[in-house]
């Protein structure tokens, strides 16, 4: 016998058999970069592009996952997809310039190349959504996550009942996607739009999007049986937000949430997303109201 | 389980046949102020420097499996574009010689995140299956809490564990490789009084535990016990240094960190350890840092390991070997502090 | 003929560096030197127009000085004040220029006549209190270490050029020192600010079984309450602690509460 013990290659030769796959580790697919659109000074919508065919029609996502996108040497975090998850093709990310991926994303040009894992995460439950009411609350850079279930419904619009969106922003200039706000409305949606500060020309309400709400419940201030919420913005936003449907009537399991945290794998290896003992990449970033309440330290 | 029984000059040999590959070991590395000797892993090339003697190590055998910094990818950059190379950083089979039960136990906790989960890390895996570990019966220390643990005893996870019986060995064999090398050294079938006597081993062994945790409905305890003062208390001590990390077999978080090369055409992702002691471990980006205060991050650290470890795979991420609280250098330990929680602060 | 720089398509401006230094031992501008391997990668990445230890040319339209040593006289505040105001970007290189480093331990002494007469007896020669750069003018960014680690410079390099952010590792260096598998230096009877102490030097001094000297300043939220009591259990004197924490200036004003608490303990 030989003392040598045989190596043995955890990543299969052919024809080897494996439980696991090992491959969604670090084996990130090759995309590029077939457009950017600078929506504002600080957000660009980027268009990505899986170059091999095969992995680009396999690749399927639900509303509310995210991907890891990596540049070399620069970095790799998670975005929300921000497109339909209807559409084959490119994907769409909105980016906010905040660090050093984020700001080096903006100087790239078409073409550019990226690295791409994913899908990975929970989702925003449209499906179970038929034939309800939806309230899309978003804050801030929250509208990004939501445009994604926003363009399930719109795909069967038909298949659902009153859709809202109540949109709240700094002030007008950092308003995004504001160039498909008609077409929304002309798919029956009711758009109400808030910000902190009116800036030059707005003629929109101005104020904290709990306002807004609180004139969608109206004098009764409860809402239809039969309603979802779907929340996305920073953490104060959430309580308050919720807080509010919850009064409204609307049942914990009924709110979904989108929470960020910073990873550094998405796959539920590295744990600085961790919120108690929830992985936000695994077990998220889409909860419903109901595991939110439970866990300490989320919002 | 297959046992068999050996004469204590058949191990040498034992170690000999297994020098073919490389062998990591417990090793002397030098002495405390008080003489005290100190232990640590390390690659050994001669059986004379097995300390097979040894109480427990310093650092745990974690590196050999999850690198304190490991490079998960290379990058080759240049105009066209980039190309990204990984190497899961293992080409060999490597040999644990000596490890004890709750090591072992800590690699089978740890295989439960990294490789029985969604996707499954292959840097750990590669090294953890081409490792062959033997394990070796321990003689518990004041401060190991193993017992409390549940991880005293090793049922799997390992090729073949030894049980010092006096003059021989007594081995249980898990693996066909094991069974294979054991065939090369002259054993013998263990007899009544060979049981009898590994028997009166493990009960003078269990005699020996002085530490305690009690984890009964612990997980419900530090929920109720969130607000607890005594969290503060021990967050006034913690260094925020990591060394309770560093030593831990079972401890995993990493933080990447992502390098251009100075010629600008090429680029390295490395993994490295973090500790969620450390102050930057909850920071996200533009800067808000989800728990700046040295007791929040204490305590997240218990509730990783003790409440959230235990609702996913309904054991504790603590083997109870108590190298954190003996690296310690503030005595924040293990019992003292659950003990603390549970009275209430 | 030295190309365009780019890294992913992106070009990069090329900076136009200079090196200078004030009170200061040079040491630090000698490890960049020193790093024969990289050196001629680290001068592509870069345009050195000023660097006395180096090149006999000089120019004084640079994007960013490197500037070593403490400032111990008025004329090294002039001289400083004059490279901030041609800088875009002014780097403190070394403990010296970032916390006054080892020259500032004069400062110790409420006389600092009696130290220039002990140092120097009548030897005409013009001194001061010791100052950081930053007491003097407006610092973008510190490299630690007394001496610097050249690898962590030739980072922040490349980085800058990318126009990636510079960050400090925030925790102290006992992280660095247990990856690197050394036994605590505690456990030899020898006192160390490593639990204190930034890390960024991969634990440089103890792992060469050398208690560390807090050469890079504390760590964020450095919990130096609790390594006095380390120390006073372990039989390490305040004033043994001290002298490592006035050493290199980096924990001064935690070296100031300590000696007025002490001082405050000792009044009956």
């Amino acid at each position: 016998m030989e003392n040598r013990l045989p190596f043995i290659d955890v990543l299969g030769g052919p024809g080897g058999r494996r439980r696991e796959d090992f491959t969604s580790f670090e084996y990130t697919l090759p995309a590029e970069i077939t457009s950017l659109y600078a929506l504002t000074p600080t957000e660009t919508l980027y268009q990505i592009r899986i170059i091999d065919p095969t992995a680009r029609q396999r690749f399927t996502f639900q509303p509310g996952q995210f991907v890891m996108l990596e540049l070399p040497g620069i970095g790799e975090a998670p975005f929300s997809i921000s497109s339909s998850p209807v559409r084959h093709g490119d994907i769409e990310l909105c980016i906010r310039r905040v660090g050093n991926l984020t700001n080096f994303l903006a100087r790239l040009t078409r073409g550019a190349r990226v690295g791409l894992s994913g899908p990975f995460g929970t989702h925003f439950p449209v499906e179970e959504m038929v034939g309800q009411d939806i309230l899309l609350l978003a804050g801030g850079l929250g509208i990004v996550p939501l445009r994604s279930p926003l363009s399930a419904v719109l795909e069967n619009r038909s298949n659902y009942g009153r859709v809202d969106i109540m949109y709240g922003a700094r002030n007008p200039a950092e308003l995004l996607f504001t160039y498909q706000y008609e077409e929304w409305r002309r798919f029956d949606i009711n758009l109400a739009i808030t910000v902190d500060q009116a800036g030059p020309g707005w003629q929109g309400p101005v104020g904290l999007i709990t306002e807004v709400l609180k004139e969608r419940l109206g004098q009764a201030g409860s809402l239809a049986t039969g309603t979802c919420a779907i929340v996305c913005g920073p953490p104060v936003m959430f309580r308050f937000v919720c807080d509010l449907l919850t009064r409204a009537g609307l049942p914990p399991q009924k709110m979904f949430v989108s929470l960020e945290r910073r990873m550094h794998c998405g796959r539920g290896k590295c744990c600085r997303c961790n919120i108690g003992s929830t992985y936000t990449c695994l077990d998220g970033p889409v909860f419903d109201y109901w595991s939110v309440m439970n866990l300490k330290e989320a919002i | 389980m297959l046992f068999k029984v050996f004469a204590k000059d058949e191990l040498p040999k034992l170690f000999d046949l297994l020098a073919a590959n490389p062998v990591i070991a417990p090793v002397q590395k030098g002495v405390d102020q008080h003489g005290v000797p100190l232990f640590d892993f390390d690659v050994v090339h001669d059986f004379a420097d097995l300390r097979l003697d040894y109480t427990s190590t310093i650092h745990s055998a974690k590196r050999y499996f999850l690198p304190y910094a490991e490079t998960l990818a290379t990058f080759t950059v240049d105009k066209g574009g980039w190309e990204k190379q990984v190497d899961l950083n293992i080409d060999r089979r490597q040999v644990l010689f000596g490890l004890h039960a709750c090591d072992i136990n800590a690699l089978n906790k740890l295989d439960k995140v990294l490789v029985q989960s969604a996707y499954p890390n292959p840097f750990y895996a590669a090294k953890r299956r081409n490792m062959f570990i033997i394990g070796l019966q321990c003689t518990p220390r004041p401060q190991c809490f193993c017992r409390s643990m549940g991880t005293d005893f090793a049922l799997h996870g390992f090729d073949m564990f030894l049980t010092d019986l006096g003059d021989s060995y007594f081995a249980e064999i898990l693996s066909a490789a094991a069974f294979q090398f054991m065939a090369r050294i002259v054993t013998r079938e263990p007899g009544h009084d060979d049981h009898e006597r590994y028997k009166a081993v493990v009960a003078e062994k269990n005699g020996r535990f002085q530490a305690k945790v009690d984890s009964s409905d612990l997980t419900k305890i530090l929920d109720m016990e969130f607000e607890s003062p005594a969290w503060k208390a021990w967050g006034d001590k913690c260094l925020s240094c990591g060394t309770c990390a560093n030593v831990c077999p079972t401890c995993y978080c990493y933080g990447v960190e992502e390098n251009v090369d100075l010629d600008l055409t090429g680029a390295v992702k490395t993994r490295r350890l973090h500790s969620c002691n450390l102050i930057d471990f909850a920071v996200v980006a533009g800067g808000h840092n989800f728990r700046p205060h040295s007791h929040a991050r204490l305590k997240y650290r218990y509730y990783h390991k003790h409440r959230g470890f235990v609702e996913a795979f309904e054991e504790a991420l603590c083997v109870g070997c108590g190298r954190c609280g003996e690296a310690c250098l503030a005595g924040i330990t293990v019992p003292a502090v659950i003990a603390s929680v549970r009275e209430g602060g | 003929m030295r190309g365009q720089l780019s890294y992913l398509g992106v070009e990069l401006a090329r900076p136009r560096v200079a090196f200078f230094e004030l009170t200061s031992c040079e040491g630090c501008q000698l490890q960049i030197l020193n790093n024969e391997a990289s050196l001629l990668d680290f001068l592509s990445l870069v345009e050195v127009v000023n660097f006395r230890e180096a090149m006999t040319e000089r120019h004084d339209d640079y994007d960013v000085a490197f500037v070593e040593g403490s400032v111990s006289r008025a004329d090294e505040a002039d001289r400083l004040r004059a490279i901030r105001a041609n800088a875009k970007i002014l780097v403190a290189l070394g403990s010296c220029a970032c916390f006054g480093g080892v020259n500032q331990l004069k400062n110790r002494f409420r006389d600092l006549d009696w130290v220039k007469r002990e140092v120097y007896g009548d030897f005409p020669i013009i001194t001061q209190e010791v100052l950081p750069l930053s007491a003097v003018v407006d610092v973008d960014l510190c490299i630690y270490g007394c001496p610097i680690r050249k690898e962590e410079v030739e980072k922040i390099v490349t980085n800058l050029v990318l126009g990636k952010a510079i960050s400090h590792p925030r925790y102290p260096v006992c992280m660095e020192c247990q990856a690197s598998q050394n036994i605590c230096l505690f456990d030899l009877g020898e006192p160390c600010l490593g639990p204190v102490t930034r890390a960024g030097c991969n634990a440089w001094c103890p792992s060469n079984r050398r208690g560390c000297w807090g050469c890079r300043g504390p760590a964020d939220d450095a919990n130096l309450a609790q390594l006095e009591k380390i120390m006073a259990e372990r039989g390490v004197s305040a004033e043994a602690m001290l002298d490592r924490l006035e050493c290199f200036g980096g924990f001064a004003t935690q070296a100031d509460l300590l000696r007025s608490a002490a001082a405050d303990g000792r009044k009956p």
